[in-house]
């Protein structure tokens, strides 16, 4: 699993302990090191002793025995040296070399012109174990210090002023970064103890407001093991790749926090499901006085790194657990910034839980950052799409796979489709079947009905369409009190990002739609099956103006899935079909 | 994976042009899906077919084969290897298609040799019944940067914890052909009739020699099939210098960029290893020495991986 630390790491936090402790007994060290290598399934090391033939099963204890024993310090010399892999390898061989000659070594009067000499790249032990897992030891303090130590002999007393000014600096952010990192250590243990007397349910989970439901125990269950597979799903790098290199979507809440920044100073700002972190860095450097970044998923282990090697430690507070569950430091705040779409805007379901934190922590006149959405839907047509994705199945090597095109119909399919196979007429009479000002909408008004309206294009009849498409727009206003015109069913997220006044003012806009730049939402095609498809071929080639239903109903036991029903027909008549397609 | 034009026409030709060795055979189809392989086979003459696969797929397979006329033919059953009973005590074929990424990542070759232990005939066929996987040395800058360089500046932020994370995992992707720099050496070939699931963890030195000057920044793995069985035997390969198909290659950074010139040998080592808590994940170790005469391009590394 991608979240597990890797093997590097457990090295360097296991040699961060054991160098504290100075040991005398080899039995004691063999002791240490099988517990300590137990679920570990490295092969056994034989790390033999720089100053003697002492043989030791990995370098870290090797290395703290010629410390401490002798007095031969291998870390600090190649960090006093500045030294890199290769230089490291030539220090290892520079003192076996030496202790082979019979030459005592003593690490402070080694230097740099010491190494100088390339026959020190050839091992002097055959198979040399130390060499070998180099790459596993604690690596200096900081690159840009090896860096700036690299050229020593170049530097005259500017240089190395500027060097003690940068060392200082650096010592100054690690001194930073370590308070802050001492600040979430107590924050973490805090909250510990707070959930272990309520925690007396499974895992230490349990936290006082779920032992106050007891009623919806049952419901609770089936939907914490969804959401269990839900929030691992975030645990891993990929999706997070993919999120951020989606630049549509990054680079929106970019604009916006960077372009409004007097909105962010100073203020405490929420970021819901922060993911790697990004938002609440952007928060962060946009002068937020406070950022408290939450998520379930395994991420946030991540994060936590990514905010302090940013420095960004003191402003940004990570909490481990879901919005509903976690304790934050402040009583409210003034923005709630979170990236909860999901497909067709409200699979994941991920909206409730931020309403559910703004009605809880948003300040009276707080900002939700974006603040506005809207769900649209077009009549498609694409005939080289459906002989791909359907017929397809019809002749597979010359079978017949007529099975496999059923669950096609039933599902949305999240897929980009090419405007051109967008068959309205048009912008002009498109509209956005639902509108969500965030800062106002209830969990109640997610699950709807709404009727919907398309006129075809002159060249295509209904006997044509394939099916519906599903796309979101959303939108960034600076203010929960937006004039009435700025943003209703006709207002698209590319009027926004035409319109220069709006660009210049520092609003922000984007589509998930056929019209944009594709993300990694991509569109949800619902298609249409064989009768429906039937039924609206009968439908008089002249009638251009048709209409229906749209609901979006949460579907029984799929607490984070969205089924979307929709009734369509000739505007105007009562002779509608439906078809409901299901997103899980 | 029906779409894999050059996997399912290997399959559809090995079968279908050797209706000697399928002609009133029983045959045993692992993990057979939609069940296309069965259907090649019973259009290849077998006497009959059974088809097992874990899957609820298995539901839509039997309509399949209903649809095409074959029901009699072909019975499927849904259930593990291990576990299912078996219509017949011996088969005389096993056809499967049970390669993962990598050729073993979520492989199903246990299970088709636990059925080639406990039901094909002595003297069965197995298609395939042949597999190597090569490794070659790539020049991937370009693309290097964009996986892993990335993390050094998302945004204008520090992304490391997440690069150390993308070095250790393998990249499922195709490479060019242009960007192989070095001849590719075989470091595993397995051979269906007798290998067992012990060949799967393995350790293989091999030299890989530069064909031009060039850099290079990862390691780039593939795997070729062969029916032997068949009367001219058919082979396919998923490498850089063929057409695509769905299991791509597979790409491992080095943490390290060599510098080679043409004719120089890289001596390398893979070592792979199902991982212990989890039987599915591999772990990989890859080390690298690259001797020259120019010590400022010496170079010497080891990295390790896990597929999961």
């Amino acid at each position: 699993m991608a979240a597990a630390p890797s093997k590097r790491d457990e090295a360097r936090s296991s040699s961060g302990s054991s160098t504290t402790s100075s040991v005398s007994d080899e039995a004691e060290w063999l002791d240490a090191d099988q517990d300590g290598d137990d679920d570990d399934d490295q092969e056994a090391l034989a790390v033999i002793s720089l100053v003697d033939d002492r043989v030791f099963p990995d370098a870290t204890s090797m290395l703290a025995y010629c410390r401490d024993e002798h007095g031969l310090d291998f870390v600090g010399v190649r960090d006093r040296l500045a030294l890199d892999f290769y230089g490291a390898v030539k220090l290892i061989n520079f003192i076996r070399q030496r202790v082979h000659e019979g030459i005592a070594v003593s690490g402070a009067d080694i230097t740099a012109a010491d190494l100088d000499d390339d026959r020190y790249l050839k091992p002097v032990l055959d198979d040399d174990a130390l060499i070998l897992c180099l790459d596993d030891l604690p690596e200096p303090a900081g690159a840009t210090a090896a860096a700036a130590a690299a050229t020593p002999q170049d530097d005259g007393v500017d240089g190395l002023l500027q060097k003690n000014a940068e060392l200082q600096a650096q010592l100054e952010q690690l001194a930073k970064q370590f308070s802050s990192y001492r600040l979430a250590v107590q924050q973490t243990l805090d909250q510990r103890w707070e959930d272990a007397p309520a925690g007396a349910g499974a895992e230490g989970k349990g936290k006082g407001e779920d032992a106050a439901k007891p009623a919806d125990e049952d419901a609770g269950v089936v939907a914490k093991d969804e959401s269990e597979y839900y929030f691992e799903s975030y645990a891993h790098n990929d999706i997070h790749e993919v999120m951020l290199k989606d630049a549509v979507r990054t680079d929106a809440y970019r604009d916006f926090i960077y372009q409004n920044k007097h909105l962010f100073a100073g203020k405490v700002v929420l970021d819901i499901g922060c993911g790697t972190g990004i938002l609440s860095m952007f928060c962060a450097r946009a002068g937020a006085k406070q950022v408290i970044a939450v998520d379930k998923s395994e991420i946030i282990d991540k994060a936590r790194e990514n905010i302090y090697s940013n420095g960004l430690g003191d402003v940004i507070t990570t909490l481990k657990g879901r919005i509903e569950e976690v304790v934050l430091p402040v009583a409210s705040v003034d923005i709630i910034v979170s990236e909860w779409m999901g497909y067709c805007l409200l699979y994941e379901a991920m909206l409730p839980s931020v309403i559910w934190a703004r009605d809880r922590y948003l300040a009276a006149d707080g900002l939700l950052v974006p603040s506005h959405a809207s769900i649209w839907m077009a009549p498609v047509a694409d005939a080289a799409y459906v002989a791909d994705n359907i017929g397809f199945w019809r002749d597979v090597y010359g079978f017949d796979m007529a099975p496999m095109q059923r669950g096609i119909f039933a599902d949305a399919r999240p897929d980009v489709l090419p405007a051109a196979a967008v068959c309205d007429a048009g912008d002009a009479a498109r509209r956005a079947f639902r509108v969500l000002d965030l800062h106002t909408t209830t969990v109640a008004d997610l699950v709807f009905a709404t009727p919907w309206h398309a006129t075809l294009n002159a060249a295509t009849a209904a006997a044509d369409v394939d099916g519906f498409l599903v796309w979101f727009d959303m939108f960034f206003a600076q203010s929960r009190h937006v004039p009435p015109d700025m943003i209703g069913p006709a207002t698209t997220a590319l009027d926004w990002v035409a319109d220069p006044a709006k660009r210049d003012a520092g609003l922000v806009a984007f589509t998930t739609g056929p019209f944009g730049t594709p993300t990694h939402w991509r569109q949800g095609l619902l298609l249409l099956d064989d009768k429906n498809k039937k039924k609206l071929a009968k439908v008089d080639a002249a009638q251009k103006h048709i209409g229906g239903v749209i609901e979006y109903v949460t579907p029984d036991g799929h607490a984070r899935g969205v089924n979307i029903k929709v009734s369509f027909g000739p505007d105007g008549k009562d002779d509608k079909q439906d078809q409901t397609w299901l997103l899980h | 994976m029906l779409k894999d034009e050059v996997r399912t026409r290997s399959y559809m030709n090995a079968i279908v042009q050797n209706k000697h060795l399928f002609k009133d055979k029983v045959v045993l189809d692992v993990g057979c899906g939609t069940a296309i392989l069965s259907m090649f086979a019973v259009k290849a003459g077998a006497k009959h077919v059974i088809g097992v696969d874990m899957s609820t797929i298995i539901f839509k397979a039997r309509e399949i084969v209903e649809v095409n006329g074959m029901s009699d033919k072909i019975t499927l059953i849904q259930g593990k290897m291990e576990e299912i009973d078996m219509p017949f005590p011996k088969v005389d074929i096993i056809i499967s298609e049970w390669m993962g990424y990598f050729l073993l990542y979520e492989s199903m070759l246990d299970t088709v040799l636990y059925a080639r232990d406990k039901y094909l005939a002595k003297d069965g066929l197995i298609f395939p019944d042949k597999a190597t996987i090569f490794v070659a040395g790539i020049e991937d800058g370009d693309y290097k940067e964009e996986k892993i360089g990335f993390w050094d500046n998302v945004y204008g932020f520090n992304y490391s914890p997440l690069k150390l994370t993308a070095l250790s995992e393998p990249l499922v992707d195709t490479v060019d052909m242009k960007a192989v720099v070095t001849d590719p050496a075989p470091v595993l070939t397995l051979d269906l009739y007798k290998c067992t699931t012990a060949d799967l963890a393995f350790s293989c030195p091999f030299d890989l020699t530069a064909r031009r000057d060039d850099y290079i920044h990862a390691l780039v793995a593939w795997f070729d099939i062969e029916f032997t069985a068949c009367h001219k035997p058919i082979r396919f390969s998923t490498g850089p210098h063929t057409k695509y198909t769905h299991w791509k290659q597979t790409v491992f950074y080095l943490k390290d960029m060599l510098t080679v010139q043409q004719g120089e040998k890289i001596e390398c080592s893979l070592h792979n290893r199902p991982n212990e808590k989890n039987k599915r994940d591999l772990d990989i170790k890859i080390q690298y020495r690259l001797e020259t005469q120019d010590s400022t391009r010496q170079a010497e590394g080891t990295c390790l991986y896990k597929m999961c």
